[in-house]
């Protein structure tokens, strides 16, 4: 077991609003560790701290870089930077290259990993081993049938997988899933949840995941971290969390289960 | 029956033209078209000349506008820079370069000096210039480009360094190349077809290349979602402002054929009414296909240049391509290769999605 992020006392206001605060958590990279909370507890904004998108008003964010080296100090990094240590992250809404095909997203995100962006005088399908990953991240994510299909013109399903392949493809060391399960029917609930089983199993990175279906919830995570206020309410075990009263009582206190 | 049976011929037909159309055959009709027009009438080729100068301004503005997302209301900025740029080089160093390769070959040597140094002058201005813009977004990116571009007017008008000439611009005078027996004026007609003919197809080639690239692939991601890209670990901000440059550099090229197409570089290119000129060609042409710009110029002069002939609508000219602008937007989001394209899908027929025993076509190898 190995922590491969770490948040330190992290906290941001907004005003007088204190969104989240002073979280201290530490990921494992042994288990899928489950973000929860009612709305408004903070997640959005914790994941947003965790990528840079906001910066803290206090505290320290730790990333461990690839190959299991130290854990860095990533909390002033531009997001941009926090990507390329390692910490990648998918979408609560859609947000893919739409106009773009498939397996375009994917290389995408490639090129951003292999760190040939600036290439301007080669092609871009040219590099056989980029082309050789893309197949391969395709194939994992079950995407290879519609690779040079234009993503706006995918089901909501399959938009969310290529979310995940694109998050995917620049080799995350962490993987925060943002509501992997947004707006999905129960079929597609259904694969999208052993697809995020396989991958798990399949990759190295480390999955993190907020969800509000709490069957989602219970069946893949090995660990729940509940946020209420912005703060940590609970931790531990799927059994220990849930049977928890005052997190019974947070959600029961709000309306938005 | 006879129904289908027909729809299916005009589907084959439709194919074979489609099939036709390979990237060679319009290469090569694209090379032929450009080895005839330069025996057409001296207007007709200098008009022909005028359509590819504007093609490359407008190829070079939607590498930022359709690439990337960012639509610039001040690339007049660059084109201005080329043509100035050339123009001061012919006038100021013009004595100098004679005397060092010889007076016989000094107007072309002069004038790849001047090429050279409005394209330096270009990418020395786009630097700052794209540094500063890249921090806004849409209108307000379109707003500071704008203003940088009418900045620029102002410069090249009060002409405080005593470069410009004010009001009245830079005279280009490209001179002849005498070669012994042979003489050829650079700014004559066909020659200078010539010149620009080669220079805009190996820039459409490097632009080409540019946007198939891994460069040009990240362009259209940051054009999709600037976030997403973010997230991806790519650095939007400073990509946006390469792709300012290049695309400055490639409007650069341009405005140096512009000032000896029309012999004066004037404070007029850096106006927004001429930055206004790519917006106009690359929107009716297609933002979103590469040779929608070039599409979209075509149209906007040899449509001006109709209306001149008749006298008591010269005038109009303006009001018409408000009215087509009004048109394209409205009912051809994709412009006119937008509109091509649907015709030839039309023609071609829908079994491009669907399965089909049409034999005629394959849908093979049109892959990425």
């Amino acid at each position: 077991m190995t922590t491969v992020l770490k948040t330190e006392d992290l906290r941001k206001r907004f005003g007088e609003l204190t969104a989240v605060d002073d979280v201290s958590i530490e990921i494992d990279d042994d288990k899928i560790t489950s973000i929860i909370g009612p709305n408004g507890a903070g997640k959005t904004t914790f994941y947003n701290l965790l990528t840079g998108v906001l910066q803290p008003t206090s505290g320290s964010i730790w990333l461990r870089s690839e190959g299991g080296g130290e854990l860095a100090d990533v909390t002033d990094a531009e997001p941009h930077e926090v990507a390329q240590a390692g910490l990648s992250r998918s979408y609560q809404i859609t947000n893919i290259f739409e106009g773009l095909t498939v397996r375009e997203n994917v290389r995408v995100a490639r090129i951003s990993h292999e760190g040939t962006r600036l290439d301007f005088r080669s092609r871009a399908t040219a590099d056989e081993s980029v082309e050789a990953d893309i197949e391969e991240l395709l194939d994992l994510t079950g995407l290879t049938d519609i690779a040079d299909t234009p993503c706006d013109t995918l089901s909501h399903g399959e938009k969310r997988t290529v979310e995940i392949a694109l998050a995917l493809a620049i080799e995350p060391n962490v993987f925060l899933l943002d509501e992997p399960t947004a707006g999905m029917n129960p079929t597609e609930v259904t694969e999208i949840v052993s697809l995020i089983r396989e991958l798990d199993a399949d990759l190295d990175a480390t999955f993190v995941v907020t969800e509000h279906n709490m069957d989602v919830v219970t069946d893949i995570s090995d660990r729940i971290v509940v946020l209420a206020e912005g703060a940590i309410l609970a931790d531990g075990s799927p059994e220990d969390v849930l049977t928890d009263e005052r997190v019974t009582e947070a959600y029961l206190g709000s309306d938005s289960v | 029956m006879s129904a289908t049976d027909t729809g299916g011929r005009v589907s084959r037909f439709g194919s074979a033209v489609a099939e036709g159309w390979t990237r060679e055959r319009f290469g090569l009709i694209g090379a032929l078209v450009l080895v005839l027009v330069a025996f057409a009438p001296p207007f007709q080729v200098y008009l022909f000349t005028d359509f590819l100068v504007v093609a490359l301004f407008a190829l070079g503005f939607n590498l930022l506008y359709g690439y990337t997302g960012l639509l610039s209301f001040g690339h007049g900025l660059f084109y201005a820079g080329g043509a100035y740029g050339i123009a001061i080089v012919l006038r100021d160093l013009g004595p100098v370069i004679a005397d060092v390769v010889g007076a016989g070959i000094s107007p072309l040597v002069t004038f790849l000096v001047g090429g050279v140094v409005g394209l330096v002058l270009v990418v020395a201005v786009a630097v700052p210039v794209g540094w500063l813009s890249v921090r806004l977004e849409e209108i307000y990116f379109a707003l500071i480009t704008l203003a940088f571009g009418m900045l620029g007017y102002s410069l090249i008008i009060q002409d405080p360094a005593g470069l410009t000439n004010g009001t009245d611009g830079v005279i280009v005078l490209l001179g002849t190349v005498d070669l012994g027996g042979v003489s050829l004026r650079v700014g004559g007609r066909r020659i200078y077809y010539a010149i620009s003919a080669v220079t805009v197809v190996a820039a459409t080639y490097g632009v080409w290349r540019v946007v198939n690239s891994p460069f040009g692939t990240v362009c259209k991601a940051i054009r999709e979602s600037p976030d997403r890209a973010v997230a991806l670990g790519i650095d939007v901000g400073h990509h946006r402002w390469m792709t300012f440059i290049v695309s400055a550099a490639v409007v650069g090229v341009a405005g140096v054929l512009r000032a000896g197409l029309a012999s004066v570089a004037s404070p007029g290119l850096t106006h927004w009414s001429t930055s206004a000129i790519a917006v106009i060609a690359t929107v009716i042409g297609g933002a979103t296909y590469f040779y929608g710009p070039i599409v979209g110029a075509f149209i906007f002069l040899y449509i001006r240049w109709a209306i001149s002939r008749f006298p008591a609508l010269e005038a109009y000219w303006e009001l018409f391509f408000g009215a087509l602008l009004i048109a394209v937007v409205l009912f051809f989001k994709q412009g006119a290769v937008g509109g091509l394209m649907l015709i030839r899908d039309r023609l071609v027929g829908d079994d491009a999605d669907e399965p089909s025993d049409d034999d005629a076509r394959t849908t093979d190898g049109d892959g990425s």
